[in-house]
């Protein structure tokens, strides 16, 4: 029962996103769950405070015990209790470049998860569900690697330089020029980071006066970036346009809180494919919102880039609308091209302003060029500039694969959430245990991924999320899937109970609260 | 998990007790603590609800208004550091629904208690004293208040 939303002749095609209701037998358990953890998480501090146990962190030396003490023990809490027992799951070193197969460093903890020793053992050839490698760059071999390679012992490896001062290289410019007609805007600029991109760029933009209107699951960067610039900022409920459109009012009738002056500038912060939850900005409506308010929009492609679209140029094209609306067209290069870096893409008044105010411009040195042309290699592949087709056919697999896996993932009875043409797949796990166990059977049988917990969701909401390649091959995907099915029979993880909840219904707090600086 | 990964929500705590299911699981915990109470042969009937009212406010005062702070580590810069999860509960925004929710639910515990214990002298003076310890805390007048600095730091 997908609901189909053609609002009005904005959208061109049938956005199908659904977010399923937790069931109300799983979120009691789950609190149970974390209940249990919690009383266990006690007596284990009391344990360890009465040496009975031996304690494993670290402690304040016996002269400074009269001290006022530097940390909180209590905010250590969740770290010491639920996160080291689970944390075998998280940071595993992997030793091979990671393309759909990967190698890892096998690893062994003979005391719970405290300490780690390497057995010395490589597992091979581990099916790789976890990176950001959309379309498949991430190779050790291939045209790409071999202009890199030429560049790397042409140019070397650094820079030693700022943007500004004696980094500029011809390699960044031509890069800036091919960006720039990849995404359609007029110029474009390149960082060396993809973080360093939103945070040092937002103060830039805007600064106290001004109003940033961003999304409830923004990502860390853009978060930084709107608190650094000393704006105002105020969080609208997620792809919720109702909400937005209710903020975009209430400023421009109210103004600024004290003085009730108009807002200097109004700025919309979104993402492309928001990564938590696999769901695709509303890009027309917000667009019409934008013309109607007079605002300006600041999109963050950094997994829709590359992903999205018929080409691959985005969620601008995905959804069939003209680069010249967005005002800000940011993304980054870590994703879908294998390199590192990030964007920002726009007017040339825009780009040349932010070339001499950018902080990132200033101070941070430049890109360094093997990455550089990395990017730039790939970037021609994918629009077909290098005389193959290869690009095309990565595009069109990516689009293959995300509808397959989705489509039997479905049929198997897990809850996914997002929208059905989004790569990136969360499978809801909730309960805190299975967080580890699927993390860790999924090792067993030779499959990476990547599972997420509170607090980086919400406190039931505990998600494994996967990462489709078009590097993937469909034997590939079918493996994962059987084991994948496997795993859910073993931890009764298939929730659903293929009642989709429409779009407009998803169950949000009534209200929420914010917090408000005094 | 990134534990302390910035993102818009800086205080997880704060709606925590509005997430789904969790009123349910908490009238569940207290149900599944009266009837334990209740199997054990030794504790009468009355006995038994005067245990459940006890123990459900000695729990409550324990984890709402003792305990200060959150379990992990947050990006407002110790804001939320001295004060109890109470206090945290949607910023320190009055009178929303978790903050009603929690306040009438002793009050019908201990409701159903007075009626148990057939209205005994001893047990009204120990629910009653031990719903106060429970009630006072959720005042608004008494958001942030520290009687005698304790529990202040």
């Amino acid at each position: 029962i997908n609901h189909i939303v053609q609002n009005g002749g904005l959208y061109k095609r049938p956005f199908n996103e659904a977010f399923e209701e937790t069931p109300m037998l799983v979120a009691v358990l789950t609190y149970v769950g974390y209940g249990v953890l919690t009383l266990f998480g006690y007596l284990r501090d009391f344990m360890r405070q009465w040496k009975i146990e031996k304690c494993q962190n670290a402690t304040e030396r016996e002269e400074q015990k009269d001290f006022v003490p530097l940390y909180q023990d209590f905010e250590n809490f969740y770290n010491r209790n639920l996160y080291m027992r689970i944390r075998d799951s998280w940071n595993r070193p992997i030793c091979s470049v990671p393309g759909a197969k990967v190698d890892m460093m096998e690893r062994v903890s003979h005391d719970y998860n405290w300490t780690f020793t390497y057995t010395g053992r490589v597992i091979k050839d581990i099916i790789n569900m976890g990176s950001y490698n959309y379309l498949g760059f991430a190779q050790k071999a291939g045209p790409c690697q071999e202009a890199a390679a030429k560049v790397l012992s042409q140019y070397g490896a650094g820079v030693c330089s700022t943007r500004q001062e004696m980094g500029n290289l011809d390699k960044h410019e031509e890069l800036e020029k091919l960006v720039a007609r990849f995404l359609g805007v007029e110029s474009a600029m390149a960082y060396g980071m993809g973080f360093a991109t939103n945070s040092m760029n937002i103060p830039a933009l805007v600064g106290k006066g001004c109003l940033i209107l961003s999304d409830e699951l923004n990502h860390a960067s853009l978060v930084l970036g709107a608190r650094l610039s000393g704006a105002t900022i105020r969080i609208f409920k997620h792809n919720n346009m109702q909400s937005l459109e209710k903020l975009l009012k209430d400023a421009i009738v109210h103004g600024q809180p004290r003085t009730r002056r108009p807002w200097k500038k109004i700025l919309i912060l979104v993402e492309g494919i928001y990564s938590m939850e696999g769901s695709i900005v509303r890009l027309p409506e917000v667009i019409a919102l934008k013309k109607k308010y007079k605002s300006y929009l600041y999109l963050d492609e950094a997994h829709s880039i590359g992903a999205l679209g018929p080409t691959g140029r985005g969620v601008v094209e995905y959804f069939g609308l003209s680069p010249e609306d967005v005002d800000v067209m940011m993304g980054t290069f870590t994703k879908s091209f294998g390199a590192a870096g990030g964007y920002i893409g726009g007017k040339k008044e825009l780009i040349d302003y932010l070339r001499t105010y950018s902080h990132s411009a200033v101070y941070a040195t430049s890109m360094s060029p093997p990455v550089v042309e990395q990017i730039i290699t790939s970037v021609k592949c994918i629009m077909g500039e290098d005389g193959t087709t290869v690009g095309e056919a990565r595009v069109q697999q990516l689009a293959e694969n995300t509808r397959y896996f989705r489509r039997r993932l479905k049929e198997m009875g897990f809850i996914i959430y997002g929208n059905e043409d989004s790569p990136v797949v969360p499978l809801m796990l909730y309960m805190p245990a299975k967080i580890g166990a699927f993390g860790r059977e999924m090792l067993k049988r030779n499959i990476g991924v990547v599972v997420v917990g509170f607090p980086a969701t919400p406190i039931i909401e505990s998600r494994a999320r996967f990462c489709l390649s078009a590097a993937h091959t469909k034997e590939m995907l079918d493996t994962a899937l059987k084991e994948i099915n496997e795993v859910g029979d073993l931890l009764q993880l298939k929730y659903s109970r293929r009642r989709l909840v429409p779009l407009l219904d998803r169950p949000f707090d009534e209200t929420t609260y914010e917090e408000t600086e005094d | 998990m990134n534990v302390g990964v910035a993102h818009s929500e800086v205080n997880p705590n704060t709606r925590v007790m509005n997430s789904r299911g969790m009123w349910l699981t908490y009238a569940l915990g207290v149900g599944m603590l009266h009837i334990v109470l209740l199997s054990i042969p030794f504790f009468s009937v009355p006995v038994a609800w005067t245990l459940t009212n006890v123990i459900h406010n000695l729990g409550m005062y324990v984890f709402l208004h003792a305990v200060k702070g959150t379990p992990f580590e947050t990006p407002d810069q110790g804001k939320a550091r001295l004060l109890t999860h109470w206090e945290q509960l949607d910023y320190g925004v009055q009178f929303t629904s978790s903050r009603k929710f929690f306040t009438i639910s002793p009050i019908i515990l201990y409701f159903l208690t007075s009626f148990y214990t057939k209205y005994d002298p001893t047990h009204f003076i120990l629910n009653t004293t031990s719903l106060l310890t429970v009630l006072i805390p959720k005042l608004p007048q008494l958001h942030g208040v520290r009687l005698f600095g304790i529990n202040k730091y």
